[in-house]
């Protein structure tokens, strides 16, 4: 139930996390090219095997063109116009959150991002990446006296190179898809989790992802892997400030999870949108996928996609052990002048595998929301299943929502089963609503956040208030 | 380029009518649909190429219509063969349409066509020469059923083209069968457009003996009020595409869809709809089953487009799909495009196997497992079959389909 005052509190308000950190940071020259890529390489001391990831990834981005399938439309990107690293510059190495710049510390407050230590009770360990780079990450003593390993992938690739070695590129290799080399190629920070062999990890880990600068785009790259029969969820938050350009933000997600393990993946995504106009926002592509490599392996992604001009954004699974079982359940709202093309791949290629797709379009004011999804079911996949309901909802006569369901099957012993369907907001129902005294756009955030209930029961409890805030909030001025 | 200038050589050009010039120099542009796009992504390309190596035949050998005498109830129809259409009756009149009527009536639709998603009406009418084209206009009421031929014959590639205009108030049941021969590929294009309150029942069956090939397009546009029904079954192919691009053009229109494609061996069928309402109350609904079975490969496309103007449409499209072999393949995409606000619009796919409960059920009862199937996809079938028009008692499909699993 949405807390009624909560609602009004936030309706009223703009986007608030549009503001601007002033802090002196590290910039290098816009532009992309090999030197440019040695350079970031250089300055984060990174082995040779890196370096070589990186160029052989750029090499083949070089070869590749844009993806144009999606239904979507934007102005053309200029790769040379965009700064590839931008750091908040810092004088040594940081070994206690005492020694970060307080105005950082300010920010990911501001931001309801406990760092500092008073807010540690909430037994969230947070990953900080502020622009290129990892701030900070707390709980990390906690976190090793079980074995799990929690830091920035700079770090990581410092201290377990031989993990990174191992597993980077193994689910999303640098050639998959335009934005995946580019991101290969460039990537700057990001977060890595190992959960060894047995372990539940104690507390949720989350990472922070704050673009500041307005000219530099952001290429975050996450890996987690999850050892033999361990646990572990995982929660992913962005923002960023208003600027009236568009800021490119290309990440890779790579999660990895062997016998009888599972991870569980949240984001909400609240990246700026832009303007009613549809000035400025950020250009969100993104590559997720989840390898269940090992027998009875499970992987679930939960998204809340309300921020960014553009979303391009497929978060899928290979389901690759015995009895493994991948989830994916999303709300992608669009207003005004966004556009999103979301959805997911559930790849069957073991056997007994399953999956479940729960996705929830809801798209308000020109928006353009589309579901795209694809189901294989690969000739081994005996006895697999596959359930996916998608669902739109459209408010206002401008919007418009489209389903592209790609199934395939080459098993004859598995199912699909697909459905989809798209409505508007039941006037029934909201007069009822309104009949007994709650107002018109209360009543209409109500409905909103029903008609999402699936999706949000499978959030963590923390995102999933957040979730139900920021709908209403961007569904502002949307209804009547 | 190949096929362009086989066209080209097979004419002379003083023959050549306007409308085979333009679309001639439309294909000229890009000879074969892009293989990238969406429309044709998973066409199979050798097959493809295999349809159009046939020498282009203009002439028909006359051929046995390979079912049951021509009884005085209906109507028969071969295009090729007859001339001067011209039945007037008490009730109804059947006419040939003008040569003016065909060419503006083509000419109108020829300047919507989009490069890939017409490529088969392209290449349709370059290749129909004057004979190969059928224009019909039905007026009137209490209109006998019609049946109307298209065949390929052996070993040659050939080309038809329908076109139907059904006058207002006209109700009408027709059978469009498609045969194909051994070795030989048949494009067939249809353009009907139904006026105001009229209602067509409509049935197209094809199917092919070894090798034969299908390019078999089919353009509705549906006035207001208007009623269509169509009932498709496809089988026996070695590549075939039914490609059905409906318009209800000022919506207050029905349409119900109830097709089927059945492969086998190393068959590829394909089915991809398109339909766009362009006003209010506009309804649909839709089924389509795949049977896929061997080394086979069958492909459903559907997608439903409501723009703004397009409100309280009510839209359902299901796709169902049995795949009964380890090597066979399906594909199934049903879509929606969806801006209005006040719709109904909903979609299901489903792909699995014949029931194991149902099929343990009836062995238990002591019907062999062969019968057991048999019953099985008897009922799959026979809800498409009921749905054909005129077929019911004449042709035993249902037996056809069956004998031959």
């Amino acid at each position: 139930m949405v807390n009624e005052n909560l609602v009004k509190d936030v309706v009223k308000e703009p986007y608030k996390y549009g503001f601007v950190t002033d802090i002196e940071t590290e910039k290098i020259e816009k532009g992309l090219n090999e030197d440019i890529i040695k350079l970031i390489s250089q300055k984060k001391e990174e082995p040779k095997f890196l370096l070589d990831f990186r160029l052989k990834a750029f090499k083949k981005w070089q070869k590749m063109k844009e993806p144009n399938w999606a239904a979507l439309g934007y102005k053309k990107i200029d790769y040379q116009d965009i700064i590839y690293y931008s750091a908040p510059k810092q004088k040594e190495k940081i070994s206690s959150l005492d020694e970060v710049d307080p105005k950082l510390l300010e920010t990911f407050d501001k931001l309801g991002i406990p760092l500092t230590e008073q807010k540690k009770l909430t037994n969230v360990a947070v990953d900080a990446v502020f622009d290129s780079v990892s701030i900070a990450t707390t709980f990390r003593e906690e976190l090793a006296e079980h074995g799990v390993i929690f830091c920035s992938i700079s770090e990581a690739v410092k201290n377990h190179a031989d993990l990174i070695e191992k597993y980077l590129g193994t689910v999303v290799p640098a050639s998959d898809n335009y934005f995946a080399a580019l991101n290969s190629a460039v990537f700057s920070d990001g977060s890595f989790v190992y959960i060894p062999k047995g372990v539940t990890c104690p507390m949720d880990l989350s990472s922070y992802f704050r673009i500041n600068s307005g000219d530099s785009g952001q290429f975050e790259r996450t890996l987690i892997i999850a050892e033999e029969s361990s646990s572990v969820s995982y929660l992913e938050g962005c923002t960023a400030p208003m600027f009236d350009t568009n800021t490119l933000h290309a990440a890779v997600v790579e999660l990895i999870a062997l016998d009888d393990a599972s991870i569980k993946y949240s984001t909400v995504q609240n990246w700026y949108a832009g303007d009613e106009e549809g000035i400025g926002g950020i250009f969100n592509f993104v590559t997720k996928r989840g390898k269940c490599l090992g027998k009875r392996s499970k992987i679930s992604w939960s998204q809340v996609e309300t921020g960014s001009a553009i979303t391009w954004k497929y978060p899928s699974c290979l389901l690759l052990g015995e009895e493994s079982v991948g989830e994916f359940y999303s709300v992608a709202l669009t207003n005004n002048l966004q556009q999103a093309d979301t959805g997911t791949k559930m790849i069957h290629i073991g056997p007994k595998t399953k999956s479940t797709i729960v996705s929830k379009g809801i798209s308000a004011g020109n928006s353009k929301n589309s579901y795209r999804g694809l189901v294989k079911m690969g000739t081994k996949a005996t006895g697999s299943r596959n359930y996916s309901q998608c669902d739109s909802m459209l408010i206002g006569d401008q919007a418009s929502a489209n389903t592209f369901p790609y199934i395939k099957s080459q098993q004859p012993n598995s199912e699909i089963e697909h459905e989809a369907s798209t409505c508007r907001i039941s006037e029934d129902q909201l007069f009822y609503l309104q009949s007994r005294g709650i107002e018109f756009e209360e009543a209409v955030s109500m409905m909103v956040s029903g008609f999402c209930r699936d999706v949000f029961n499978q959030l963590p409890m923390e995102f999933a208030a957040e979730a139900d805030k920021l709908l209403a909030l961007k569904l502002e001025g949307s209804v009547g | 380029m190949k096929i362009i200038e086989k066209i080209k050589t097979n004419k002379s050009n003083h023959n050549q009518t306007e409308i085979q010039k333009i679309c001639l120099n439309k294909l000229q542009s890009s000879p074969l649909p892009n293989p990238k796009s969406e429309l044709w992504r998973l066409s199979n390309k050798s097959k493809l190429s295999n349809f159009l190596d046939y020498s282009i035949n203009e002439k028909d050998s006359k051929f046995d219509i390979p079912y049951p005498e021509n009884s005085q109830s209906t109507i028969r129809f071969i295009i090729g063969e007859n001339c001067q259409i011209k039945l007037i009756e008490k009730n109804y009149s059947i006419q040939e349409l003008s040569e003016d009527e065909l060419q503006k009536y083509i000419k109108e639709q020829i300047s919507f066509f989009k490069q890939n998603e017409n490529w088969s009406d392209l290449l349709n009418l370059s290749l129909s020469c004057k004979n190969n084209i059928l224009g019909l206009k039905i007026n009137g009421s209490k209109i006998p059923p019609i049946e109307i031929f298209s065949h390929a014959s052996s070993n040659s590639l050939n080309a038809k083209t329908l076109v139907i205009f059904l006058e207002k108030n006209c109700e009408l049941e027709l059978l469009q069968v498609n045969l194909g021969k051994e070795n030989s590929s048949l494009s067939q294009s249809t353009f009907i457009c139904l006026k105001e309150n009229s209602s067509l029942n409509h049935g197209v069956v094809s199917y092919g003996e070894n090798r034969s090939n299908l390019l078999n397009s089919l353009n509705i546009i549906q006035q207001k009020n208007s009623k269509y029904n169509l009932g498709s079954l496809h089988f026996k192919f070695n590549y075939a595409r039914f490609e059905i691009n409906i318009k209800q053009s000022a919506g207050n229109a029905k349409t119900n869809i109830k097709g089927m494609q059945i492969t086998k061996k190393d068959e590829q069928i394909s089915t991809h709809t398109k339909i766009e309402f362009n006003g209010p109350n506009g309804f649909l609904d839709q089924i389509n089953k795949s049977l896929a079975d061997d080394k086979s490969h069958a492909i459903f496309e559907g997608s439903i487009i409501v723009p703004k103007i397009a409100q309280r449409t009510d839209a359902s499209q299901l796709s169902r799909n049995l795949l009964l072999s380890n090597l066979a393949q399906i594909d199934t995409k049903p879509q929606l495009e969806i801006i209005a606000d006040d719709v109904k619009c909903k979609h299901g796919a489903t792909i699995s196997q014949l029931n194991e409960e149902e099929l343990f059920y009836m062995r238990t009862r002591g019907i062999t497992l062969t019968e057991a199937s048999k019953l099985q996809l008897s009922s799959y079938f026979q809800e498409i079959i009921s749905f054909i028009p005129i077929t019911k008692d004449r042709w035993d499909l249902l037996d056809k389909l069956l004998n031959e699993n």
